[in-house]
């Protein structure tokens, strides 16, 4: 059986003015790429990737997109929130020599996950894209950590100039990499998958999620109907090829398709 | 002798007497690719409506020790978009399709009966018996006798598919609703829809779970509910019975035969043995009918009907 737990806020960081980090002191035992189910029971449950996972706590870190995620960042340390999970596949744990590919608030799930490729005695690359400096995220925790950094925006106002497919590209013309994880907006995603050859690789996905225990059937991707919160979030590159919605679509609350 | 799980439903021969329910799995196409793939015979869609529905907020899931509540609030895409979910299966599958629609009124029946008649669509079922929009709604249509014989009546007269009347174990004289469905022209029952609803509660924050309180149960407890309300109904109509509640292994499988059903709905189970349950549960039922010298699966045999 699943359970739930509802836990009090431990630490709150403000990433940037719409990007915040919530740490909760409680033993999750998550894989990298994996997530949870966040409800404070005032309508709405949302999927959240993990950013940080130690034995004694855990992180997520959030952007402010709509009212769920509005009434989230108004909780202080100490109140409550209640969680489930953690759910979901994870990253292929390599120890070769691995790029990763990150754009805005989907770049910190990768610190949690360089930190356990560091332990399996990987050589990690990391591209951190933001379209800009007040978007981007976790350059000082990168830091901190023994991988080689590439920080750029869109517009040039930090790191290097240019999206982080268009660094992807560049970096691999030059070096060679065994395995390339990405994570960010889906079109980038996709623009990554036409430049980067034959290298393997597993992209981590987002859509629309309800039941997260893989009944509901609201987050199956087409035509595998692979859900994505069991054989997802994180799907391998003979999967992702055989995505005829990646890049084109995804469905919203009613099952509804829309464009991306 | 090779033992076969081949049945038959409704004059359609199927592979396997398993059923993807109403609301399991049933949003887009893909989602029934996958629950073919794993060894579901028939696969239902979302009960669609007129107009698309968001469904309630979350929480929609919350899980206990004996099954789950859910309150999901009927999202789906709309009868059009629905539908088109459905064609798009068909194109390249041969498995039957159960389209799975809700209405509050005869009127309303009669609209999306047409639509469905103008699709790919094997069988309709009308789900008269969702207990997760009592706000909204009121109390499910199958708890009248003469609200399920008006609408069932009505919607035969245009359906073009054979149609399968959606129960609710809710009630208190279940024989009564089933026989009213029969009379009124339902090619089959479906049954039975989640139990209660019933709640959690969540004692630290100190509110219920589910965002709507209250949501229908399903999972293991609700099995024998189901068997005494199948039985009971098979004992006292003629038409054929999908089975459901609380399916999790062969072993209830095969209890649900006995009571009385054709086939066997499979939900909740999906969560807890994986989208592999359906091929987990055919070979279970093999294994069963190996051990006990059964060839088919209508040779399994059923419990004496009650008196009635």
């Amino acid at each position: 059986m699943d359970k739930r737990y509802t836990l009090k806020i431990d630490k709150i960081i403000e990433e940037t003015s719409d990007i915040k980090t919530f740490t909760f002191k409680y033993t999750l035992g998550a894989n990298p790429g994996q997530f949870i189910m966040l409800t404070d029971f005032e309508g709405g449950e949302k999927p959240f990737s993990i950013s940080d996972c130690t034995k004694e706590e855990f992180s997520i870190t959030v952007k402010r997109i709509g009212e769920f995620t509005t009434r989230l960042f108004q909780k202080c340390v100490g109140d409550y929130v209640s969680i489930r999970g953690a759910y979901g596949s994870s990253f292929f744990i390599s120890k070769n020599k691995v790029l990763l590919v990150g754009g805005g608030y989907a770049v910190p799930t990768f610190y949690f996950f360089a930190k356990v490729l560091l332990e399996a005695g990987a050589n990690v690359t990391l591209i951190n894209g933001a379209r800009t400096k007040a978007e981007h995220v976790f350059a000082d925790r990168f830091e901190s950590l023994d991988i080689k950094v590439i920080n750029t925006t869109d517009d040039g106002s930090f790191g290097e100039n240019g999206t982080a497919v268009d660094i992807a590209q560049k970096i691999m013309s030059q070096d060679n990499f065994n395995f390339l994880y990405a994570s960010g907006p889906e079109m980038m995603m996709k623009a990554l998958q036409d430049v980067i050859g034959d290298t393997n690789y597993e992209f981590l996905f987002e859509r629309y999620m309800k039941c997260a225990i893989g009944i509901c059937g609201n987050c199956t991707m087409d035509p595998l109907g692979l859900r994505l919160c069991v054989e997802g979030p994180v799907l391998p590159k003979e999967k992702v090829e055989q995505l005829t919605e990646f890049g084109k679509y995804h469905r919203d609350a009613s099952g509804k398709r829309h464009e991306l | 002798m090779q033992k076969s799980l081949k049945s038959e439903f409704l004059g359609i021969t199927i592979t396997s007497p398993l059923v993807l329910p109403a609301g399991v799995m049933g949003m887009a196409f893909s989602g029934f690719n996958i629950s073919i793939e794993n060894g579901a015979g028939i696969v239902t869609s979302k009960s669609l409506t007129l107009e698309s529905r968001m469904g309630h907020k979350g929480p929609v899931v919350a899980e206990f020790e004996g099954g789950l509540l859910n309150c999901m609030g009927l999202c789906n895409p709309g009868i059009v978009d629905g539908l088109a979910e459905i064609d798009q299966f068909k194109k390249h599958s041969d498995i039957p399709v159960i389209a799975s629609v809700f209405a509050t009124n005869t009127e309303d029946f009669l609209k999306l009966t047409k639509h469905v008649n103008k699709s790919q669509t094997d069988f309709l079922e009308l789900n008269l018996s969702c207990p997760n929009v009592f706000d909204e709604f009121g109390i499910p249509l199958a708890a009248s006798q003469e609200e399920v014989h008006n609408i069932v009546k009505a919607v035969k007269q245009i359906s073009t598919l054979p149609i399968i009347a959606k129960l609710s174990p809710n009630v208190y004289d279940i024989v009564s609703i089933a026989k009213a469905a029969e009379f009124a022209g339902a090619d089959a029952l479906c049954m039975i829809n989640t139990v209660g609803p019933g709640m959690l509660i969540d004692t630290k924050i100190i509110k219920p779970v589910l965002y709507n309180k209250f949501g229908g149960l399903s999972g293991p407890c609700i099995k024998p509910i189901a068997l005494k309300l199948i039985y009971q109904t098979y004992s006292a109509v003629d038409i054929p019975i999908i089975g459901m509640g609380g399916v999790t292994y062969g072993e209830d499988a095969i209890e649900m035969l006995m009571a009385g059903a054709t086939v066997i709905g499979v939900g909740t189970a999906v969560h807890y043995r994986g989208i592999e349950v359906f091929n987990k549960i055919n070979n279970e039922i093999l294994e069963f009918m190996e051990e006990n010298e059964y060839s088919s699966v209508k040779d399994i045999p059923k419990l004496e009907k009650l008196e009635m």
